[in-house]
């Protein structure tokens, strides 16, 4: 591991949250009324990810994405259990891509529930492939200076060279002479 | 002697041997072929315009969903990789404790990396793998998750 002990790393007690113990078909199919509910963390999580290209400084935001998790997840399993579940198993028995073109009335049923409960329309096609800007007020990160190690000395010119020196100091020269 | 039947021409001859090239007789001719190729990649091209714009869609849809929970599945893995970080730097700890001279995280003392504007740096495979036994690195490495 390249990191002393002087390195900054989280503690164990830092790094273990409750975490989302839900499986690949289950993300799928809440994917985009999830991705609608908590976009702001979401957005927030990434911005930070991508500015500071340091996991150890983004786990709060982190941590704040798994909890927006649960709160939906919460709420869709107090809500609308049943209609999740359908439209969940109808995504996940639909083949090697999970995908949803086969299960639409199971949709429909499911986004009415999360629109009556939640009062969240599926966002529009397209909206999480598109850029999406956000207003933060978290401070852009500044790297530590880069510090250059001191500048050599220049070598002596041609005309320092020519200058006649004192024989005693090149005992060399007058070993010669 | 007993009795056989001799195996021998039919009366009056074999037929004459038809040993003339004979070309195959062809469903549709030269300018039928070319106009049915025509015809049919003409129907596909304008069923395909429609079919074109489906698909598309779909495809936006699946995107979308592995874009939404993205945040997700990184937040984990990021708390995952610094809990295996931890772990390594406290297994070469204990595994160094008694050898003179070692620092965790240096060779002998001397740092690995030059890293002046202390940036995040990702530790090579090899550095990941070096607590693991010879199963688990290659399980690791191959990405198997059972083996």
């Amino acid at each position: 591991m390249p990191y002393t002990n002087q390195e900054y790393l989280p503690s164990y007690e830092e790094l273990t949250v409750p975490e989302l113990e839900v499986t690949s078909a289950v993300f799928r199919s809440a994917a985009h009324h999830l991705g609608k509910y908590c976009d702001n963390v979401c957005k927030e999580f990434m911005l930070c990810r991508s500015e500071e290209n340091d996991p150890r400084k983004c786990l709060n935001e982190g941590k704040a994405v798994t909890r927006c998790g649960f709160e939906f997840f919460g709420k869709v399993k107090k809500h609308c259990y049943a209609e999740f579940n359908q439209y969940m198993q109808c995504v996940d028995h639909s083949g090697r891509l999970m995908d949803f073109k086969g299960c639409r009335k199971t949709q429909a049923t499911y986004d009415n529930c999360i629109k009556q409960y939640l009062g969240q329309d599926r966002p529009e096609l397209g909206y999480f492939s598109k850029v999406r800007l956000h207003n933060t007020s978290r401070p852009r990160p500044v790297l530590a200076p880069h510090e250059l190690p001191e500048r050599v000395p220049d070598p002596p010119s041609p005309e320092e060279l020519r200058k006649p020196t004192d024989k005693l100091k090149n005992p060399h020269l007058t070993a010669v002479i | 002697m007993a009795s056989y039947k001799q195996d021998l021409p039919p009366k009056g001859g074999f037929d004459p041997i038809d040993f003339a090239a004979r070309a195959p007789k062809r469903m549709f001719g030269g300018f039928t072929q070319f106009g049915l190729f025509i015809g049919v990649t003409g129907l596909a091209w304008v069923a395909w315009s429609y079919v074109k714009e489906i698909v598309r869609k779909e495809k936006l849809e699946l995107n979308d969903a592995r874009i939404a929970v993205e945040p997700f599945i990184y937040a984990e893995k990021d708390r995952a990789i610094l809990t295996h970080y931890r772990r390594c730097r406290d297994e070469e700890n204990e595994l160094m404790k008694n050898v003179k001279g070692w620092e965790t995280g240096t060779l002998w003392g001397e740092p690995v990396y030059h890293n002046v504007r202390s940036r995040y740096i990702k530790p090579s495979l090899e550095e990941l793998v070096t607590h693991m036994s010879p199963k688990e690195q290659h399980d690791m490495i191959f990405d198997k998750l059972l083996r």
